[in-house]
């Protein structure tokens, strides 16, 4: 079985053994693996993307159409910097995203995530979380600071991210706009130095 | 003693390069000005052109400066404003009365603002209080946050919201 997400540096080997005990043991969602979006993965992507649930606390609008979803895809999935589809055995449910900085705020980045509405509840994008916390600082030597902000009337992430280990900061009120409304956003962080959870592993 | 703020002019420069001494290019982003020339440059190409820039004044002449930079987009709700005060005229309660007098009208000139924010260092205290005074409110410790001379720091997020409906 294959490591779809951007290769360790070291002891791949080993990850894949780990995986394949895992598969034994563990239930049909424990096979999560992340990759790169393709343009086949479009009736996929519609699958999250057309669901009111998912879009509730996202910054975009329900989809409505293949050709909006396509053009999403082209413009802004496949040249981002870091994104990558979350599968399951290698069907896309949903997507992760670390969106860096420049100049000055260079040192931190922005994680994102979103998840099919049948999938939620069973761990995944803690796993995929972690996946990404324990890859990113090696992609990216000069990133300190992994955050992500999470609209306080969505604790299900807030739990998503404290599993994966990251802090909680503070509050940031009326911090940005959400389908025009202003929203209170929870603060959290992970630093390159900060003890990694991986149970995944 | 009466503080005003007001635009800059290029006119300025010399109370310019004189309030921004050592201590203020230590504890800001503001640099060291080589020259008059180079002070006139950055005059001209930062500060004129600036959305919101303000001069601190002390019986009209410029001693330090204000600013609020306002977001857009999804963050056109929230605005962040950053100030200096010439260093010998710390401690006398001037940049409270300038960040006051800001706070009085920033939301009207800026009708989608909703919050004023800005970022201080860990271990500036002197400007953690200005903020208090002025009724912002620490929201938290954010770690590794930005970069500054080379360095990575910690800084307290504090923020002001907007009381207009």
């Amino acid at each position: 079985k294959s490591i779809n997400f951007q290769p360790y540096i070291f002891e791949p080997v080993f990850v894949k053994q780990k995986q394949m005990e895992h598969k034994e043991v563990d239930d049909e969602f424990s096979d999560i693996t992340l990759r790169l979006f393709d343009l086949s993965d479009i009736d996929d992507f519609m699958e999250w993307a057309t669901d009111d649930q998912v879009s509730r606390f996202c910054s975009w609008e329900t989809y409505t159409s293949k050709e909006a979803a396509t053009n999403h895809i082209v413009d802004v999935v496949i040249p981002h910097p870091w994104y990558r589809a979350i599968c399951l055995k290698d069907r896309a449910i949903g997507a992760i995203s670390v969106t860096p900085n420049e100049g000055n705020d260079i040192c931190r980045a922005e994680l994102g995530y979103v998840l099919g509405s049948k999938y939620w509840g069973k761990g995944i994008v803690s796993r995929a979380v972690q996946m990404v916390a324990s890859t990113v600082f090696i992609e990216w030597p000069h990133l300190e600071r992994l955050e992500a902000l999470v609209d306080v009337n969505n604790p299900g992430s807030q739990r998503v991210l404290e599993k994966a280990g990251f802090q909680r900061e503070g509050v940031l009120r009326k911090y940005f706009l959400q389908k025009g409304k202003s929203r209170d956003a929870v603060i959290f962080s992970l630093l390159s130095t900060d003890p990694k959870v991986n149970s995944f592993m | 003693m009466e503080i005003a703020l007001r635009p800059y002019q290029v006119s300025d420069v010399e109370d310019f390069m004189e309030w921004c001494d050592d201590e203020v290019v230590r504890l800001s982003r503001l640099r060291h000005f080589t020259s008059r020339e180079d002070a006139v440059s950055y005059l001209k190409e930062t500060v004129i052109p600036h959305p919101w820039y303000r001069a601190i004044c002390l019986d009209n002449r410029p001693i330090g400066f204000i600013s609020i930079t306002p977001g857009s987009g999804d963050e056109r709700c929230r605005g962040r404003i950053t100030y200096a005060l010439g260093s010998k005229y710390w401690g006398q309660g001037i940049t409270t009365v300038a960040v006051k007098k800001v706070i009085s009208t920033v939301f009207e000139e800026f009708p989608s603002m909703q919050r004023l924010e800005t970022i201080v260092d860990v271990d500036n205290k002197r400007s953690q209080r200005v903020l208090e005074k002025s009724g912002f409110l620490k929201e938290g410790v954010l770690r590794k946050y930005v970069i500054f001379k080379g360095n990575i720091y910690d800084v307290i997020m504090y923020s002001l919201l907007s009381t207009l409906t």
